[in-house]
Parts: structure tokens; C-alpha cells; sequence
């Protein structure tokens, strides 16, 4: 018993490295992805061209390929500067879920039909007006359940923060198995299953409540 | 209106201006980083290797938690025969020993990117390293060992039981080394895992029959009450002879030169010896007091 709990500590001490890494990527990726969304639909074409190819590098790559990239290769290339484990996994991760997001945030607006925004100039809104007032809302309700997807995807995702060595909780697992103890290793299942029941449930609700709104 | 309009693309515009440099950065880097491995590492010489540990104050220590060598004790602190080994030559280098955990298969890159200082971790010592990074005098021995289920230890303990069984050992370690070029395992088939305890998770879930790992390995983890206790070392076998040591990035000659003499004057004190006794490691140690 006293070793049960000794294990589920040091799990659980890994599992906030998981969750800090899922909520700030979370936080910050979703912004950066509309402001990136708005540059592949920007008309300027320059622009949109440069955002496309940034998103198809980053999605057309390996998280952990970009996860060496970010710690490793400013240290080798330019000597002093180094990235702290915690940071450069974030700042891999966030660039990596913006490009998503972005893509998802663009197939919503897209979807929204013409005479929505026809309408709002009927009424004599401005066009910031339209996007926030009429538009917004209603992406917000049709891209729920694709985000709620790489949401869930993002939990399991913050396990690969391993590869440049952030005691992330399978690490810890890991640890224990190389110490003579296996079950750590499928207990940390435990730990994913809830969180992501949680966020799930969490999802259902907030669609729940945006079901009001027709779209 | 057109003034929020245009504030927004501006953002927009130094946001992905951003995001391009570091999509950019990826492609370049990739192709570029062999060349800049050894950039860096001449560019140390002239420096000074010692200094920039010694300024910091700290020696950043790269290491894997097992037993006996880092593992964390019953009260949650880190100890092991490295550790205190370690802790002990810092503090006759008067610098602060700081150990971060790394992954093993990217030590090198860990190395040269200055994250660490050292790897101090059961390193065997071979030549293709020794190329790669300045490597200490040998301070301990180690020997790789054939684990399988008890109830086969018997079978396995000849080349002619071993045909046709499923052989596992880390990759790029000094097991895979022997289960490939021994004769003894020519019949029988390899497969790389990526770590010591995978393969003994391997041979413990029977997807595989027979595991080679290091002897000091095999002390940590096969002993009574650990789950792998119905493992068990197949006692008339063992393999290539092997040596520790400690690896600093290459052209590092003043630091290799004073953890040396360091080392040398630990065991003049008897000092390894004893922690080595504590760790039931004594009959390993290779660096002998005068």
C-alpha cells in the first residue's frame, strides 16, 4: 500500500508536467490560430502563400522532429543560447497545435454562407461587427466537436515532451520498470482515461449549451 | 474602422512573419546540423573546457535513473553508486554537482548542445565513443549477462538451446554488440528495444525469450521482491568484458585531466571502495588506491 501510493505521488508529479504543458499550449495556440487562420485567408496573396507553407511544414513534420529542433538545434548552431526543456517543448507544442487549429478555425468561417454576412450588412453593421457579432459565434458552435478532437489528442500528445527529457509521468514510469517495478507503467493509462473522461464531459456540455444556437 | 482593419494585418503579418522564421529554421538546421556538430566542438578548444565548467560553478550531469547506479531511495532522494561517486569527485573539483535526467539515445546531442557537461552513467567504454567524446580512465568493469525466464535457464545456458529463441537488448548498447556478434546467439533472432528494462519486460511478457543486459544491471533489478524476480541470470554465460567511463565533450582535455586525478585521489583515500561496499559493487572497481 505504502508503495502504491509512493508510485501514484511520483506519477502524479509527472502528470503536471503533462498538464502544464496541455494548458498552456492550449491557451496560447488557440489565439495564435485564428490570427493564423486569418493569414491563409488573407487576399493579400504573399502572405497567405507564407502562412500556407508554414503550416504545411509544421503539419507535414514529426512533433518530436520539432520537438530536437527547438532544444536542440539553437544550442548547436549558436553555442550559449539554450531553451529550458519546459519552454522549448512549449513553444513546439504551440506552434505546432496553432497550425491545426488554424485549419480547423478556417474550414469554420468558411463553411459560414454568404448571405450571413450579406445580412449583417443589411443591418448596417461594420465588418468587424459581422465577423464578431454574426460570424464568430456560430464557428464557435460548428468546430466544437473537431477541437474537442485535438484537444483530447493534445492530453495524450504532451507525452512526447519525453524525448528531450522532461520527467513527463510514462517517464516516470519508466523509472519505476527499470527499478524492478511494471505496473507503474499501465497505471499512467488510469491517469489519460480520467483526464480525457473529464474533457469529454466537459465538451458534451459546452455543446449542450451552444445548442441554442442554430446555426 | 479601416485603422482596426489595418492594426489586425499588421499583427497578423509580424505573427506569421514569426511563425515563418521558425518554420524556415526547421528545414535549414536539419541538413546543417552534422556540419555544426563539429563547429562547435573546435570552437570549445580555444575557450577552454574547464573554465566554462568551473565559472558556472556547476557540473550538469547526464544521467538514466536504474539501479544501482541513480535510482531515488525509499524517502524520495536520489542516490546510487554514481551518485555519490559523482557527488564526491565534484566535490573535490569544487563545482556543484546537478543531475539531469536525460534519454540515453540522444546523449551525444545533449553533449554537444552544452545541456549537459557529462554523461555519468554506467557508460561502457568503446571505441566508437571514444571518437566521439573524451572518455575517462576506466573506473569500473562490467560484464553483459544472458537473463530468461528461470524455468529456461537450463535450455538457454548452450548455442545449441538458444536456436531459434528471440534474443533482445538495448539498442546501440554493448548487449546488442554481443547478442549480434557472439557466436553463441548466430541462430538465434535479435531485436532491438530502447531500453534495458524494456528487454526485460520483453522476457518477462514472453514476447521474448532471452534478454542480454549489464551484470551491474542485473543486480538492481533481478533481486528478491522486484517484479522481475522470476527472471533469473543464466550463470554459465557470460559475455565481453567490458569497461566504464565517464564522457566529456571531445577536445576536452583540462577537465578529463582533473576528474582523472580526482578519481585517482578518491581511491588513495579509500574512498571509492567504500561507496562501491555499500552498493555491493566493490568486486567491479577498477581504479586501485596506492
Amino acid at each position: 500500500m505504502e508503495q502504491f501510493l509512493n508510485v501514484t505521488q511520483k506519477l502524479l508529479q509527472g502528470f503536471g508536467e503533462n498538464c502544464i504543458i496541455f494548458a498552456v499550449t492550449l491557451l496560447a495556440a488557440i489565439p495564435l490560430g485564428l490570427l493564423v487562420s486569418f493569414g491563409s485567408r488573407s487576399r493579400f496573396a504573399p502572405l497567405r502563400l507564407l502562412v500556407k507553407t508554414v503550416v504545411w511544414i509544421i503539419r507535414g513534420t514529426p512533433l518530436m522532429l520539432q520537438l530536437f529542433v527547438v532544444f536542440y538545434v539553437t544550442p548547436l548552431l549558436f553555442g550559449g543560447i539554450k531553451f529550458d526543456r519546459m519552454n522549448a517543448a512549449l513553444i513546439a507544442f504551440i506552434i505546432n497545435y496553432a497550425a491545426y487549429f488554424s485549419e480547423i478555425f478556417r474550414g469554420g468561417i468558411e463553411a459560414i454562407p454568404r448571405g450571413q454576412y450579406e445580412a449583417g450588412q443589411v443591418l448596417g453593421m461594420k465588418k468587424s461587427q459581422i465577423f464578431f457579432k454574426i460570424v464568430l459565434m456560430q464557428v464557435v458552435k460548428r468546430i466544437t466537436a473537431p477541437i474537442s478532437n485535438e484537444v483530447i489528442t493534445l492530453v495524450k500528445d504532451t507525452s512526447l515532451a519525453r524525448v528531450i527529457a522532461i520527467p513527463e509521468i510514462l517517464k516516470q514510469a519508466e523509472n519505476f520498470s527499470a527499478q524492478g517495478l511494471i505496473w507503474p507503467l499501465f497505471y499512467t493509462g488510469a491517469f489519460f482515461l480520467i483526464f480525457c473522461g473529464v474533457l469529454t464531459l466537459l465538451f458534451s456540455y459546452v455543446e449542450k449549451k451552444l445548442d441554442y444556437y442554430k446555426g | 474602422m479601416k485603422k482596426v482593419i489595418a492594426l489586425a494585418l499588421a499583427g497578423v503579418m509580424t505573427a506569421s512573419a514569426f511563425a515563418g522564421c521558425s518554420g524556415q529554421s526547421n528545414t535549414n538546421s536539419s541538413n546543417t546540423n552534422q556540419s555544426s556538430d563539429s563547429g562547435a566542438t573546435t570552437a570549445e578548444a580555444a575557450g577552454g573546457d574547464w573554465s566554462y565548467i568551473a565559472d558556472k560553478g556547476e557540473m550538469v550531469i547526464g544521467i538514466t535513473y536504474f539501479e544501482p547506479m541513480n535510482y531515488f531511495d525509499q524517502s524520495g532522494n536520489l542516490t546510487g553508486f554514481e551518485t555519490d561517486f559523482a557527488t564526491k569527485v565534484c566535490e573535490e573539483l569544487g563545482v556543484k554537482p546537478k543531475f539531469q535526467e536525460i534519454e540515453w539515445d540522444s546523449k551525444e546531442i545533449e553533449l554537444n548542445a552544452k545541456t549537459i557537461d557529462c554523461i555519468w552513467n554506467g557508460l561502457t567504454i568503446t571505441d566508437e565513443r571514444k571518437a566521439n567524446m573524451d572518455i575517462t580512465n576506466p573506473y569500473m568493469e562490467n560484464k553483459q549477462v544472458l537473463v530468461t525466464k528461470a524455468e529456461n535457464a537450463e535450455k538457454y545456458s548452450t548455442a545449441e538451446g538458444i536456436k531459434g529463441a528471440t534474443v533482445v537488448a538495448e539498442k546501440e548498447s554493448a548487449g546488442e554488440e554481443v547478442a549480434q556478434g557472439e557466436d553463441f546467439f548466430k541462430e538465434a533472432s535479435y531485436v532491438a528495444v530502447d531500453s534495458q528494462a524494456k528487454a526485460l519486460l520483453e522476457v518477462k511478457s514472453g514476447t521474448a525469450d532471452a534478454a542480454v543486459i549489464d551484470y551491474v544491471m542485473s543486480i538492481g533489478t533481478l533481486r528478491d521482491g522486484s517484479d522481475y524476480a522470476d527472471l533469473k541470470m543464466v550463470e554459465s554465460q557470460s559475455f565481453a568484458p567490458e569497461q566504464y567511463g565517464i564522457a566529456f565533450r571531445k577536445n576536452s582535455p583540462e577537465t578529463l585531466q582533473k576528474v582523472n586525478d580526482a578519481i585517482q585521489a578518491l581511491a588513495d583515500k579509500g574512498e571509492i571502495d567504500t561507496i562501491a561496499e555499500k552498493y555491493s559493487l566493490k568486486d567491479l572497481i577498477l581504479v586501485k588506491g596506492k
